[in-house]
């Protein structure tokens, strides 16, 4: 019992007084973890020959110019952003009009609604994916540039919403109130009270919106035509088939991409924002 | 349009609105119905109606019109190749989760206890996060390959004769999972750290509690609902995944979405493929509701529930 109770107290010390080198090293380590595989496609775009191998012979910036003279990759990448523009401000206009309901009222349903809004984040991708495929073939509806734009705007909704409720709930609604005491309608209340309080956060969600549909895959490839390309669609074929370090290109593409929407969604908004939800 | 005119459209705009507002104002049912409806519209039509018309196919023997049947369902529990994939993802999804939930959890704890930039720390966790998932899985191929870029280190170091080939294997598909999920258990983790009172950590040293047991009987049962947020995001899409066992598993790492992509892309065969969604649906309804049962209060958006 008390040689149990002597190796117990040898574990705490040994904690007391490693436990926070121990914690700082796996901190590096996880980091390190996360970013190894991106500084390796970012290097490997700059090898030299068709074959990948590392470390590559000699660097060059051949793959960009290949890339930029693909007509089928930059008419992916501009389909994507087609989409993801048109997805943006559907997703937020709607999300708000959510968020706005959930905050403000009570009315029947609205467990349902909250419930419903937040869902397509706990069903599996493929399991929607297929679903709507089934849905658009038995109703009669042709795949098409159409058909991923809608199913962007589900995939988005949950987090624009995740995002949205806790800007609305936070919102100091005394202020609307000086606002009509002070003679104002509500018109004028909403676009010079509300609108620039939850603005922060209507500018994070869309910059979110736009990030996960510019990436979104799995919706995508269930129910677009063959015509319709994303930058994601174009990446997975080009991976089944044979890939050549021009998809290294196309990473360092969307890396670039999601660091400067991360960076820039920390310079409008705050890191909790865009990261938790948790309350 | 003259400009003189200008203000006489505005004050009409106005009035338009003045008077519809006041319209609203005396029916808040209807103001309410006007806000609720289009986005309850959106996500009936594109989203519940979608999971019913499948349901609906799963049992038919076709594309409608069809003659129903059990026949998709029975195939499922009756072949083994299928009860052996199913059980074979689920084995995998609870490999990758503990271990993500695990590293996940050391890392938030470390940010939240010992480290004094969180915020810089968060950043260069989340930003990975960012990156599109299908290139993070095409850089694990470019490390794990034979002659890849783990050989070749390992290969220059002198830890290894002959090229690993690390790549098409089950610990591929565990590295790959645990990259792509680690941020998303992170960030629970870390917001309900951040939110455990540090006066409670403090107490328990001042009685005499070593950093291990103040651990288990403090900081362990008060996060107990963010480790549970995290299993919850961590292991529902891994469950359902297919490109990771696709890009990274080879054929020996078969996992349902896999079988679910197939029947949509070459088997063409919609109602196999609809009951097998269904399946993974209820499978993941079920571990949602133990893992909700078990603390984690995934759907609280904290509006005003009267």
């Amino acid at each position: 019992m008390s040689a149990l109770s002597s190796a117990w107290n040898l574990l705490e010390r040994v904690a007391y007084n490693h436990g926070r080198k121990a914690g700082l090293t796996c901190l590096v380590l996880a980091i390190l973890y996360l970013w190894f595989p991106i500084f390796v496609v970012t290097f490997m775009s700059f090898a030299e020959r068709e074959v990948l191998t590392f470390p590559p012979s000699s660097l060059t910036l051949d793959w960009y110019l290949v890339f930029l003279d693909n007509d089928a990759a930059i008419s992916a990448t501009i389909t994507s952003l087609q989409i993801s523009f048109i997805t943006t401000p559907i997703a937020v206009a709607l999300s708000v009009l959510i968020a706005y309901a959930i905050d403000r009222y009570v009315f029947p349903g609205k467990s349902i609604l909250q419930l419903v809004a937040v869902l397509p984040i706990v069903v599996p991708l493929i399991v929607v994916g297929v679903a709507m495929t089934i849905f658009f073939g038995i109703v009669g509806i042709q795949a098409s540039f159409w058909t991923v734009v809608a199913a962007h705007v589900i995939r988005v909704i949950p987090f624009t919403v995740l995002i949205l409720v806790p800007t609305l709930v936070a919102f100091d609604r005394s202020l609307e109130e000086a606002s009509y005491d002070l003679g104002a309608n509500e018109l004028t209340t909403f676009r010079k009270i509300t609108v620039p309080n939850i603005m922060p956060g209507v500018v994070a969600a869309g910059l979110l919106a736009f990030t996960i549909s510019f990436n979104e895959f799995v919706y995508t490839y269930f129910v677009k035509d063959a015509r319709t390309q994303t930058l994601p669609t174009y990446l997975w074929d080009q991976l089944r088939q044979h890939a050549t370090p021009e998809v290294n290109v196309i990473s360092v593409v969307f890396i670039v991409f999601a660091i400067s929407t991360v960076l820039i969604a920390v310079a409008l908004t705050n890191v909790e924002r865009i990261t938790t939800h948790d309350g | 349009m003259s400009s003189a005119r200008l203000p006489g459209i505005r004050a009409n705009v106005a009035d338009g609105f003045e008077h519809w507002q006041s319209f609203l104002r005396d029916r808040p049912r209807l103001k309410i119905f006007l806000i609720v409806f289009p986005p309850a519209l959106v996500l009936a039509v594109f989203f519940l109606l979608p999971l019913v018309f499948m349901a609906y196919l799963s049992l038919l023997e076709g594309m409608p019109p069809a003659p129903a049947t059990f026949e998709n369902y029975m195939r499922l529990v009756t072949q083994e190749v299928y009860l052996s994939i199913l059980w074979r993802t689920t084995v995998i999804t609870a490999q990758a989760t503990i271990l993500t939930v695990l590293i996940g959890y050391a890392i938030a704890y470390s940010m939240v206890r010992f480290s004094r930039r969180t915020t810089m720390i968060l950043l260069l966790v989340i930003m990975p996060f960012w990156t599109n998932y299908i290139i993070r899985m095409y850089a694990w191929i470019n490390i794990l390959q034979t002659n890849g870029v783990l050989d070749a280190a390992l290969l220059f170091v002198g830890v290894i004769n002959e090229p690993l080939g690390v790549l098409y294997s089950h610990e591929a598909v565990l590295i790959g999972f645990i990259y792509i999920y680690l941020p998303l258990a992170v960030l629970p983790f870390y917001a309900s750290l951040s939110y455990l009172d540090q006066d409670l950590i403090d107490a328990s040293m001042d009685l005499g509690a070593g950093p291990i047991k103040t651990f288990l009987s403090i900081t362990l049962p008060m996060t107990k609902n963010g480790i549970m947020v995290g299993v919850i995001l961590v292991g529902i899409p891994i469950f359902g995944s297919f490109i990771t066992p696709q890009l990274l598993g080879g054929t020996d790492n078969t996992m349902v979405g896999m079988i679910i992509e197939n029947q949509f892309v070459e088997a063409f065969n919609w109602s196999f493929g609809a009951a097998l969604s269904i399946t993974v649906a209820f499978i993941v309804v079920a571990m949602l509701v133990l893992g909700m049962l078990a603390g984690g209060n995934f759907f609280d958006l904290g509006g005003e529930d009267e």
